[in-house]
């Protein structure tokens, strides 16, 4: 199917706390809206079938992976992605944390992991060992083996607001 | 076209609108796969995800409803064991976030843990048309094929219920807790009459009981040696493949295992 046959649609949504309003096609991704349509390229896409999470977001206060998501779906809704934590130059607790614990080789899991990490301390920042994991498991880092992202995660918590 | 229905009167005149031609979606977990295999082309889709109500959970009548748009992160907190802990080793929080009760019938993948679970505890799912109204289906009847159901068209998964009080256990086999596709599930199940019910995923073309093996229990009980006889019985009850995850036979002998596991969980 050519291009001008996919069907469009109108995407109005936040990212970031910024408005949106673009005509997109039907079966954009919310991964490739991300990245091609809006330039916010920190999200990562990777196995595309919601097994490695390093393309996830949150939408309306939730993980979800964005490679899963049609942007058609977020009329109303609220994005938040990597792009969003900093605050000016000023790193978000957990991107420091991510630096100080090493908690990064090739980094490509890191955006999905922190955002993860973001949903799981902001419901819990205290989480015990089952919540922590349950929290987690849906990110994979084929290079660190999670000792250091866990630390970072740790860490982050104890700083949590 | 996008269509996003508000209520279900609105989603049912859509789906019998355009029956076919629309694909359904709600969470997105199995069809956004396949679109991004380049699998599937869509031309009209039916969103599911803002109609009213659609993802609630009630208690009715000694039953658990579960709206189809119930997501696994919901269900995973309801009190019926099996299904709970299918739809927790479902994935991870994001996958089970979005992933619903109804999509997992509909996809009616032979992997899927949530069918497995609520095959073993006599389950009816609830198939509504526009007009035509809604037909109840005991789960058993539901699966007809791979990846085939009993759904029509021109059909919605409004809801399913589940029994409960009964007694239910899980066991899954995978690479890890979750995430990862099961290479063998299994679910039990026991009512307060004392039927068993023992079902499987990925060994048969659909998730299947093992109707033997439950015959064995009803008919000897639930000594070691009657819950031996039912884990063998069951390994020849089931039809599994090799494929890339695992061998039909490593396939059968989990059988065994989970069979064994499940009815001692379950013993009185």
């Amino acid at each position: 199917m050519s291009e001008t046959q996919v069907p469009q649609v109108r995407v109005t949504c936040t990212v970031n706390g910024a408005a949106v309003d673009r005509d997109a096609d039907l079966d954009r991704t919310l991964l490739d809206f991300l990245r091609d349509d809006l330039g916010l390229t920190g999200t990562k896409g990777s196995c595309l079938e919601g097994e490695c999470g390093s393309c996830t977001v949150i939408l309306d206060g939730a993980a979800v992976n964005s490679c899963l998501v049609l942007a058609a779906q977020t009329q109303g809704c609220k994005v938040e992605t990597i792009e969003g934590l900093a605050n000016g130059d000023k790193l978000h607790v957990l991107q420091d944390k991510f630096l100080a614990s090493g908690a990064a080789q090739c980094g490509y899991c890191t955006p999905g992991l922190i955002m993860a990490a973001k949903v799981l301390l902001d419901a819990d920042p205290n989480p015990n060992e089952q919540v922590f994991f349950e929290g987690m498991e849906g990110n994979i880092c084929r290079c660190t083996g999670y000792a250091a992202i866990c630390e970072a995660i740790r860490s982050a918590a104890k700083e949590w607001k | 076209m996008f269509h996003q229905p508000r209520d279900r009167a609105e989603a049912l005149d859509l789906r019998a609108r355009w029956a076919g031609d629309a694909t359904v979606l709600n969470g997105g977990t199995d069809l956004l796969v396949a679109l991004n295999r380049d699998a599937i082309q869509l031309r009209h889709v039916l969103d599911l995800s803002r109609v009213a109500g659609f993802s609630d959970i009630n208690r009715e009548n000694g039953h658990w409803v579960f709206s189809g748009g119930a997501t696994l992160a919901k269900i995973a907190r309801i009190p019926v064991a099996a299904l709970a802990r299918a739809a927790m080793s479902t994935g991870g929080p994001a996958i089970r976030n979005r992933g619903t009760i109804a999509g997992n019938l509909g996809t009616a993948s032979p992997a899927g843990d949530g069918c497995v679970a609520l095959l073993a505890n006599d389950a009816f799912v609830e198939l509504t048309h526009a007009t035509r109204g809604v037909r109840s289906i005991p789960i058993a009847d539901y699966f007809t094929g791979f990846r085939k159901t009993a759904l029509l068209a021109d059909e919605l998964i409004t809801s399913v219920r589940v029994p409960a009080d009964w007694k239910t256990a899980w066991q899954k086999i995978g690479k890890r807790g979750s995430i990862n596709i099961s290479l063998v599930c299994g679910a039990g199940g026991v009512s307060p009459t004392g039927a068993v019910r023992l079902a499987y995923g990925c060994v048969a073309p659909t998730v299947i009981r093992a109707k033997s093996a439950e015959a064995i229990i009803d008919r000897d009980g639930w000594s070691d040696g009657a819950i031996e006889a039912a884990a063998q019985a069951a390994m020849k009850d089931v039809a599994p493949i090799d494929d890339h995850r695992a061998s039909a036979t490593y396939r059968r002998a989990m059988v065994g295992v989970v069979t064994r596991r499940l009815l001692k969980e379950l013993r009185p």
